[in-house]
């Protein structure tokens, strides 16, 4: 369990001093998964660097298990920080030792004896999958390789918080998914806590069961991931969403962005919304996945001739929320999602 | 100057002939090994560890010393500032103190050493900046202690850098080894002043120059062998 009391850093002094982090506060439990996102320069790698104790805070605690690591004198911080595994963004590993040598790295500076770090080591490359890669240098590995080597060197003295640092930043949609899996089942095996520090909106969705938003140094937003997703009112909730291209509705229907906004929609609303109104619901951009057993997502519809009213009732009758969106056209406006994204095929992944 | 140094130079009257070449050269040139090599290993052991002291007391450092670091930064660029002939003719009385003469292979050492070691510091300082700061602070993340780190991920990352400053290191001391020479320090440089240049020599001024182009050749191929081998990706992929 790790928790962040009004961590605050700051760096300059007087009229000169900036603020980088301002006051957080959150809580992550054992075996739970928090992601935290933001924008570029909104303090994540301040707040990763002051999490795993590279940085110390200005003022506030960083307490892990109940013992407030923050204050320590420089000599205890260097053991404090070996309770708090680090898995850096694109691995980060010594380029003239191999995998193996890579993951033994904290067990040397320990002055663990050789026999027993062999025995560690290959307890850990098992565990993230890399037998056969033990004694591959890093230039021989792929990204997602190399990130296994890194998490298995994170996980070397067995912390009980895992920081991933952008861990999957850098790599390709497939990579990313097997290493998000990979960290999943680690944190169930291990019971590990997890900071899950990110700027990617997709990954957040397959890992977090939490989220918070950072900006500017403050948690704007934060709540479980699926309240979130489910939340049109959520600024951290929309930015979730993948970004879509949507299909013109006919020239006689409104377009219509919908939401899902309830944890019991049912799979097949297209069709009763459809009977529920007589009027036929074309279908023109859908993302919609499993979160935590819940069905998430949107969907862009275009709806010929019915009042704006009775659409929306309809919806809200199936758990979702509707807006009649011409302003969405041209990505303007009120509109939570502008469809900016070139190239992304509507995903109908999950859906029933 | 045409004192004998150390008693081994064999002085003829006349132009060398050909034959005589080896009995001249070779003791000259096993000076200027010895020469060398006790310099690169006072070089070595004062250099690197004074190159990973300025690299961490500068700012971003392990330990960052701003005032030391300056400081020693300044010493190390007027060391390295000096043409080696003038900073040689400068400290003579520190060399006389030193071994109490400012001939000979034990007076050349001193001035050779002090400007190696300004320029092995250098070489140092800078490829432990090549070394991505991402390393160092996994190091620091995976609990390391300052000297670990500097070891295993500063040092051990930059090895491959340091190497292949080492093998410039060594052919610049060839070099100064020469230039220490003109002082009657012995070895290459001393017969190649002597006999090619004062006495117009030509087969001696040939042969040294050969011998000279041999050696600094055969040093940076075994330079570079190193700098391979150290290197996992150019060792396992033989293009």
């Amino acid at each position: 369990m790790i928790s962040l009391n009004e961590l605050t850093k700051t760096y300059g002094r007087g009229a000169d001093s900036v603020t980088v982090l301002d006051r957080l506060n959150f809580e992550v439990g054992a075996g739970e998964i928090f992601a935290v996102t933001g924008p570029s320069g909104a303090g994540k790698s301040t707040l990763a660097q002051c999490i795993n104790l590279l940085e110390r805070p200005t003022s506030g605690s960083v307490v892990v298990n109940g013992e407030d690591l923050s204050s320590l004198p420089e000599k205890r911080l260097r053991a404090a920080r070996r309770r708090i595994g680090t898995v850096f963004q694109s691995a980060s590993l010594l380029s003239r030792r191999t995998a193996s040598e890579n993951i033994a790295l904290p067990l040397e500076y320990l002055g663990v004896t050789p026999g027993e770090i062999r025995a560690r080591v290959g307890e850990l490359i098992d565990r993230v999958g890399l037998g056969p890669k033990a004694h591959s240098y890093p230039f021989q590995l792929s990204g997602g390789q190399a990130q296994r080597v890194g998490i298995a060197r994170a996980l070397a003295l067995r912390p009980a918080i895992l920081l991933a640092d952008e861990a999957t930043s850098g790599l390709d949609p497939d990579t990313t998914s097997s290493v998000v899996e990979l960290l999943k089942q680690l944190r169930t095996d291990l019971d590990l806590t997890v900071v899950f520090i990110t700027h990617e909106m997709d990954t957040v969705r397959q890992i977090a069961d939490s989220v918070a938003r950072l900006e500017r140094g403050r948690i704007v937003e934060t709540g479980a991931l699926v309240d979130l997703l489910t939340d049109h009112g959520s600024p951290l909730g929309r930015a979730l969403q993948p970004r879509l291209r949507f299909a013109a509705a006919d020239d006689d229907a409104a377009t219509w962005y919908v939401t899902y906004d309830s944890a019991d929609v049912p799979g097949d609303w297209i069709q009763r919304v459809s009977v529920d109104l007589a009027v036929p619901v074309h279908l023109l951009g859908a993302s919609v996945e499993t979160v935590h057993g819940i069905n998430t997502g949107s969907a862009t519809l275009g709806i010929a001739a019915a009042s704006d009213d009775a659409v929306r009732a309809v919806l809200a009758k199936y758990g979702l929320s509707g807006t009649p969106d011409a302003s969405r056209e041209t990505g303007v406006g009120g509109a939570p999602v502008s469809p900016v994204r070139s190239g992304a095929v509507p995903a109908l992944e999950g859906a029933a | 100057m045409s004192a004998v140094v150390g008693g081994s130079i064999y002085v003829p009257r006349a132009d060398v002939p050909v034959a005589e070449l080896p009995a001249l050269l070779l003791p000259a040139y096993g000076e200027t090994v010895v020469m060398v090599g006790i310099v690169m290993a006072i070089v070595l052991v004062v250099g690197t560890p004074l190159g990973v002291l300025l690299h961490n007391a500068a700012p971003g450092g392990l330990f960052e010393r701003p005032a030391l670091h300056a400081v020693l930064g300044w010493i190390i660029s007027v060391g390295r500032s000096l043409p080696f002939l003038i900073l040689m003719a400068s400290i003579v009385p520190f060399t006389r103190f030193l071994t109490g003469t400012n001939i000979g292979i034990a007076a050349a050492v001193v001035p050779m050493s002090l400007a190696g070691i300004a320029f092995f510091t250098r070489i140092v300082e800078n490829a432990l900046r090549s070394v991505p700061p991402s390393i160092v602070r996994v190091a620091r993340a995976s609990g390391g202690s300052n000297l670990q780190i500097m070891r295993s991920a500063q040092f051990g990352e930059a090895v491959p850098a340091v190497l292949g400053g080492l093998t410039i290191q060594v052919i610049a001391m060839i070099e100064y080894s020469a230039i220490a020479g003109t002082i009657g320090a012995g070895g290459i440089g001393y017969v190649a002043v002597t006999y090619g240049y004062q006495r117009f020599d030509n087969t001696v001024m040939l042969a040294t120059i050969l011998i000279l182009v041999a050696t600094v050749a055969f040093v940076q191929v075994a330079g570079d062998r190193l700098v391979r081998w150290v290197t996992p990706q150019k060792r396992l992929q033989r293009a």
